[in-house]
């Protein structure tokens, strides 16, 4: 079996995803929120969704994609909401592997070998 | 136990390393450098500043207890940083205690948890695995997780985990794969029941009962803490403590060591190990002073025996690279070169090179500025500071009162002393009688400041501003000229004036 994808929406339904998927490799991208049109407010997003998605196929197999909306701007921009205070994300874009401290903030999502190397290395 | 186990070197490597070099005429890399821990990283990050087409060659030979870890080094993953953070995590304890006279209401007695404290410790240390890692990237190194040899004197050959054959060349080597911990072989039960350093960091469960083996600053420190957390622990010594450093220092911090609760097996040595069936360890160790044989029983036995290179897989003999016969260490000149002109050794591998992060990523960082910047200076490796982290810290600069009498002659050095009790001990009435420091000077002339030894909390934080001082030359009518910080233990050392020479009281007195 391959990999799969998972999309979510909030801190709540994050965890919950994540927690159904326990005993599996799961890698999570979190980005702003998107408006009708498609484009987020956040435009580090915006240039790392596409370099992150082009290298899903390197997921080790049996792993898990989560792509997470965060929120809103003004969301984003409390210092406590929870995806600062408890999964300790300090920028959006993040891409990180869910239960390690391996993970690449903002500029380092536009590196396409960063993201691979994220994906396959231990 | 693991089995060391090593593929004889394939005939077709030799061959395959001229085929890549007849095909190219030149090497695939500008620098390789064989070890990911602080010199080797250092270097290669320096070299690839200047555009340098740079490799690093890092892999960690799991501890015969089956340990292992990412890259980075001994210093990030099995030495300075655990160290430190157990260390404060025993500080903690102290200070909770203390915490009480200070009006807070802690309930007693306190209770240490060790897999939080490891978890803690250990995820810290996986994010800066992960931090080399990005870096290596973001500064184009190419990384390999393989253990190399020496093929020829420009190639380097081995095999990935996954059991592929890799084969590097490069202009320049730097050798970088610093020391493991040492096992007492004599000792019957020693490699099957032992642990060490490499081990200690990554427990998952607390060691509980503790003996550690040997008077190294590493088994001082790990004494340290695993009493400052609660656990039974002794530390057994053959002969001095400290060895190399100012003795009467070393004297100062097992003594203290001993009241904070340590227990001491002096003029000891172990002759066996043996599984019990409860599973906790029988250690028998000979009494040197009264010459009987004794035992007792501990949930974990650690060596802390002294470190040594790990140069037999390297294959040095092959490409010429001359190592000191005693110590298996690389012999190096003053700019890291080896026997062999393009080939260099830095860090914990080189022979009489201080084994310190510090002074490992500066010869690198140095030499990476030789070999590729337009830099021709080279390392100095005189008046280096450092710090033994034990429960009272011990930090030091320059030379030791034995080192400058040896030297210069102790009717020419002036020794200032003073025993000093830290302002917020009083209060904690915490027992100050090991807080100490002094300042060994030059006599005549400037009186210039050969050494200066200080025994305190936060000794590190203490001796690093008046390292910079001794490396400019500092006297001693100068070091009275700078007036102190208040309150504070570091401004003692502007004040000292009590000779040891006179014979005076040296305690302080308050202000």
């Amino acid at each position: 079996m391959g990999w799969e994808e998972r999309q979510v929406r909030g801190y709540p339904e994050f965890v919950r995803a994540a927690q159904s998927y326990h005993g599996r490799p799961i890698f999570a991208l979190f980005c702003g929120d998107k408006d009708a049109e498609g484009r987020s407010w956040c435009p580090d997003c915006v240039t790392a969704e596409p370099v992150v998605r082009k290298e899903l196929h390197n997921l080790p197999d049996e792993s898990v994609f989560i792509y997470c909306l965060v929120g809103d701007r003004a969301y984003w921009k409390d210092p406590n909401n929870e995806f600062r205070k408890n999964l300790k994300l300090t920028g959006v874009p993040t891409l990180l592997k869910y239960g390690t401290p391996q993970k690449l903030v903002e500029e380092e999502c536009f590196k396409a070998e960063l993201v691979r190397m994220l994906f396959t290395e231990d | 136990m693991a089995a060391l186990w090593r593929r004889p070197r394939p005939p077709a490597v030799s061959g395959l390393c001229r085929t890549l070099r007849a095909l190219s005429g030149k090497n695939q890399y500008d620098l390789l450098v064989i070890g990911g821990g602080s010199g080797g990283l250092a270097c290669a990050k320096e070299a690839a500043q200047f555009g340098r087409k740079v490799a690093v060659l890092d892999y960690v030979e799991p501890s015969l207890q089956g340990t292992a870890w990412g890259l980075g080094g001994t210093c990030v993953n099995v030495g300075c940083i655990p160290k430190k953070l157990m260390h404060q995590a025993a500080l903690l304890g102290s200070a909770l205690k203390d915490a009480q006279h200070y009006g807070w209401n802690i309930s007693q007695p306190l209770h240490h948890t060790w897999s939080m404290m490891a978890q803690g410790v250990q995820n810290y240390v996986k994010s800066l695995n992960w931090g080399h890692r990005v870096q290596l990237q973001e500064k184009k190194v190419k990384y390999f997780n393989i253990k190399g040899s020496f093929s020829d004197p420009h190639t380097v050959h081995g095999l990935t985990k996954a059991g592929k054959e890799t084969v590097v060349t490069a202009d320049n080597i730097v050798i970088a794969t610093g020391g493991r911990p040492k096992y007492p072989t004599h000792v019957a039960g020693a490699l099957e029941y032992g642990i060490t350093s490499d081990d200690l960091f990554w427990l998952k469960e607390s060691p509980g009962k503790t003996l550690i083996v040997g008077a190294s600053y590493v088994s001082l420190e790990c004494a340290g803490f695993l009493t400052g957390i609660g656990l039974d622990t002794t530390v057994m010594m053959r002969s001095i403590p400290l060895r190399g450093f100012d003795q009467q220092m070393a004297s100062l911090v097992t003594e203290h060591m001993e009241s904070y609760g340590t227990k001491f097996l002096k003029r000891c040595f172990p002759t066996k190990v043996e599984k019990l069936k409860s599973n906790k360890l029988q250690v028998t160790w000979k009494n040197a002073d009264l010459g009987t044989e004794e035992t007792d029983s501990f949930n974990t036995v650690m060596w802390a025996v002294g470190r040594a290179p790990d140069t037999k897989t390297l294959n040095l003999e092959t490409v010429g690279v001359k190592t000191n016969s005693e110590t298996g260490k690389i012999i190096v000149d003053a700019s890291e070169a080896t026997s062999v002109p393009h080939i260099y050794a830095i860090g914990d591998i080189a022979e009489g090179r201080p084994e310190l992060t510090p002074t490992a990523i500066a010869a690198g960082k140095l030499l990476a500025q030789r070999l590729f910047g337009q830099s021709s200076e080279l390392m100095d490796y005189d008046n280096v500071p450092t710090t033994v982290f034990t429960p009272l810290e011990y930090g030091c600069v320059g030379l030791s009162e034995e080192a400058a009498v040896q030297r210069h002659g102790s009717d020419n050095i002036e020794v200032y002393h003073a025993y000093y009790k830290p302002l917020e001990f009083t209060v904690a009435e915490r027992d100050a009688t090991q807080c100490y420091m002094k300042m060994v000077c030059l006599r005549e002339g400037e009186q210039r400041i050969l050494g200066l030894h200080f025994i305190g909390p936060n000794a590190g934080e203490v001796i690093q501003g008046f390292a910079l001082g001794i490396k400019c030359g500092a006297t001693y009518p100068q070091m009275m000229k700078t007036v102190g910080i208040h309150p504070t233990c570091a401004e003692e050392v502007t004040k000292l004036h009590i000779t040891k020479r006179s014979g005076l009281d040296a305690t302080v007195t308050g202000c």
